[in-house]
């Protein structure tokens, strides 16, 4: 068992080394440098080792730490009512049942699983147990160092404070019995990825239980916590010889490890599962049809048959944003007194609504649709990609997107007027119109900046990967610039001001870029 | 007509893939590319496509006078079809039929091409995306053929057919031989004897012409094996 654990340990790491080696030369400029014999490359392999090694180290305890902090001591905080030793436990307890229920380790269909079962063939029963003992070793030592402080912190006793990732554990082993057990009775392979619905009502109720309950001052205290440790430390132990003792894990993992199970939820962006996915987007319905010649034919038929994609995303956002600014309304109606921080925040904080309109905006899924269901094919012929057909296709979707995303931002754009006017008005009456035509200008504008990324980088390869450094990089810099506006604080009617013309100077920018460099740029990068 | 091909080159970082490639291809006929895995006959069907940018070289068409080739002088049919999945056959048709209406001399009805590539009835207004793998290639093969292309360039294309579509795509292309240049890459020996009236090598970076003078059938394969055995 042993020898199984150090060749899917070492695999693993060989995995992580080349993803690491893969991601560097993803990066521009280094990746013109660094030639492809690099994963070969003993320095480099040393270096990305050390990171993978680090990596592990870190994933050890960094989301235990931040587990801790945030949601148990920080949310005991929360509630001084009870105590917070007590709300520290009771939260911990509720949490390390979720916990359990949604991150079991044996049923994560992961890559390095697929790889080493299926792929490689490897003894399942030896990869199970020795992978699952040293991920259980690997949450008790990575528990222990914060249950300790912050523990401490919350006055709880330090040998309450030691057994807490002792509890972790085997509460996880626990779950992993009755997923074996129900493998046993119906030969369904629990997919930790795609909890069912009666699991998902568990674990909405037990964070109720988690964060409602100490509300009502019923609370788990230590006397409980110890009761439930000694039984679920029977039950784990229990479980443990059940874990070592089950000999179908070949037949489980052959189940569980489908690809569509593999790839479907975890780094799906570089295979044609994607593609796959994307494919299931199209919906057909013989009304959906289309009068229109040419491209405008051609591109009305694929808006028709990706209404959910599209529209009918715009329009929940929308039916989202009436229902907010109802009860803005409302609530401004029944209480008055948050009237003065609304129409402050409005006058004051436009640049904040810069971040929202970026998370409005959907041009990265509309762009990757039309690759994946739409251009990844046609580039393939000379003709659709002349400039006549590029531009004619590249102006009707620069219109259905523009026209797409200025649904939910009319709504934005006008309540927020709305609600300025509901909340006291405002001296200049300027500001009405800033408003609505500040976010109108920036949802144009995130319309034209993903279109145009896109046509002018087309990031995607042949087989639907996304390789391409500029567009992550571009990317994120629209991010990184989107998030700084949060904190900005600035009067609307400068900062609208500018806003809009910013947005016309790009776009008119933009255009004329694409309309020149499109032809040459958009192509399937091979 | 003939396409000229003139010193081409292409490298992938240092790897020299096509190393100068000369070669003068005839209208009328039928060439049949045949090289190992890892050859570049994909690459050089990609660079006269223009997908890569060449380092090297240049090709043209050579007709009364030299000229650059244009988008609708070409038409490339892939080995994995591809073709817009959100589309039925009937649409997919009728636009590339409308976008190429300037380069069709006799446009036909939609349903005359469908009998020409004999597509089923039943099958012409189903969404691409639910066509089998053969009559996808069957319909990416008919939009490349609508415009008339002077130049078809065929990545095994025959090789998802069954047998009984793959003799109807040889006739085929048998059929309309004497207005184009084609150039049809493939693994299968016995097919590009058969279908060819050229066979070419790609072969250490460059391409050959095997001649066939004097030589049977069996004598014919051996020098093409023996060529190829020497890369």
């Amino acid at each position: 068992m042993s020898d199984t654990f150090i060749i899917s340990f070492r695999l693993r790491n060989t995995y992580k080394v080349n993803s690491i080696i893969y991601s560097i030369k993803g990066l521009p400029i280094i990746n013109k440098i660094l030639p492809n014999r690099l994963y070969k490359s003993g320095a480099l392999k040393t270096f990305a080792n050390v990171i993978s090694i680090l990596w592990e180290i870190l994933s050890t305890f960094l989301g235990k730490f931040l587990y801790i902090m945030l949601m148990l001591f920080f949310a005991s905080l929360l509630y001084d009512m009870n105590g917070r030793t007590d709300t520290f436990l009771h939260i911990f307890t509720c949490l390390t049942l979720v916990g359990a229920i949604m991150n079991t380790y044996m049923f994560n269909p992961s890559k390095d699983k697929y790889y080493a079962i299926v792929l490689m063939n490897m003894d399942a029963r030896a990869y199970a147990i020795s992978n699952y003992l040293y991920s259980m070793a690997k949450v008790l030592v990575g528990f222990l160092p914060f249950s300790i402080l912050f523990g401490l912190l919350a006055d709880i006793p330090l040998w309450t404070c030691l057994l807490m990732p002792i509890f972790v554990v085997t509460v996880k082993m626990s779950v992993i019995l009755f997923a074996i057990k129900k493998y046993e009775r119906t030969g369904i392979a629990t997919n930790e990825n795609l909890p069912e619905k009666a699991q998902w009502v568990l674990i909405a109720l037990l964070l109720v239980l988690a964060y409602g309950l100490p509300l009502t001052h019923v609370i788990i205290t230590l006397p409980i916590f110890c009761i439930l440790f000694v039984a679920c430390l029977l039950f784990g132990c229990y479980s443990l010889v059940q874990i070592i003792t089950f000999k179908n894990y070949k037949k489980f993992y052959k189940k569980l490890l489908t690809p569509d199970n593999v790839y479907m939820v975890k780094n799906a962006t570089s295979t044609d599962m994607v593609k796959k996915n994307m494919a299931k987007t199209i919906e057909y319905n013989s009304d959906y049809t289309s009068n229109k010649e040419g491209f405008a034919y051609f591109h009305e038929l694929f808006v028709k048959r990706h209404r959910k994609l599209l529209t009918k995303a715009a329009e929940k956002q929308a039916f989202f944003l009436i229902a907010a600014l109802a009860l803005l309304l409302i609530l401004c109606r029944f209480l008055p007194e948050v009237k003065d921080g609304i129409n402050s925040m409005i006058l004051n904080f436009l640049p904040y609504f810069v971040f929202i309109m970026y998370s409005l905006n959907r041009g990265t899924t509309i762009t990757q649709a039309m690759f994946m269901n739409c251009d990844h094919a046609m580039l393939t012929y000379r003709i659709y990609r002349t400039p006549d057909v590029l531009l004619g296709i590249f102006k009707e979707r620069l219109k259905t997107m523009i026209f797409i995303n200025l649904i939910p931002s009319c709504i934005l754009g006008i309540g927020l007027a709305l609600l300025l006017y509901v909340t006291g008005g405002t001296e200049n009456p300027v500001n009405y119109l800033v408003l609505i035509l500040s976010i109108g200008a920036l949802s144009v504008f995130f319309s034209v900046h993903y279109l145009v990324l896109y046509y002018l980088l087309q990031p995607y390869t042949v087989s639907t990967e996304l390789k391409n450094g500029t567009y992550k990089a571009a990317q994120i810099l629209t991010y990184v610039v989107c998030y700084i506006m949060i904190f900005l604080k600035l009067p609307t009617i400068p900062f609208g001001i500018a806003a809009i013309l910013f947005c016309l100077a790009y776009c008119a920018i933009s255009l004329l870029l694409v309309y020149r460099y499109a032809p040459k740029t958009f192509k399937i990068r091979l | 007509m003939e396409l000229v091909i003139e010193n081409l080159k292409k490298n992938f970082e240092k790897k020299e893939v096509l190393k100068g490639i000369d070669f003068r291809f005839e209208k009328g006929k039928i060439y049949g590319l045949l090289g190992r895995n890892g050859a570049g006959k994909t690459t050089l069907f990609n660079c006269l496509n223009q997908d890569l940018e060449l380092d090297g070289g240049t090709f043209y068409i050579h007709d009364e006078k030299d000229r650059a080739l244009e988008a609708n002088d070409i038409g490339y049919v892939l080995s994995i079809p591809n073709v817009p999945e959100f589309l039925t056959g009937r649409e997919f048709l009728k636009f590339f039929l409308e976008i190429n209406k300037r380069h069709i001399e006799i446009p036909k009805a939609i349903d005359e091409y469908f009998d020409f590539m004999n597509i089923e009835a039943d099958d012409r207004d189903k969404l691409l995306k639910d066509y089998s793998h053969g009559m996808k290639n069957k319909m990416q093969m008919l939009v490349n053929i609508i415009a008339n292309p002077n130049i078809l360039l065929l990545d095994e294309p025959l090789t998802s057919f069954d047998v009984v579509v793959a003799e109807e795509m040889k006739q085929m292309l048998k059929s309309i031989k004497d207005d184009h240049i084609i150039i049809f890459s493939t693994h299968i020996m016995e097919l590009a004897l058969d279908l060819c009236d050229e066979i070419v090598l790609l072969n250490k970076g460059v391409l050959e012409k095997v001649e066939k003078t004097n030589l049977d059938g069996q004598d014919f394969k051996d020098k093409i094996i023996d060529t190829l055995r020497e890369a």
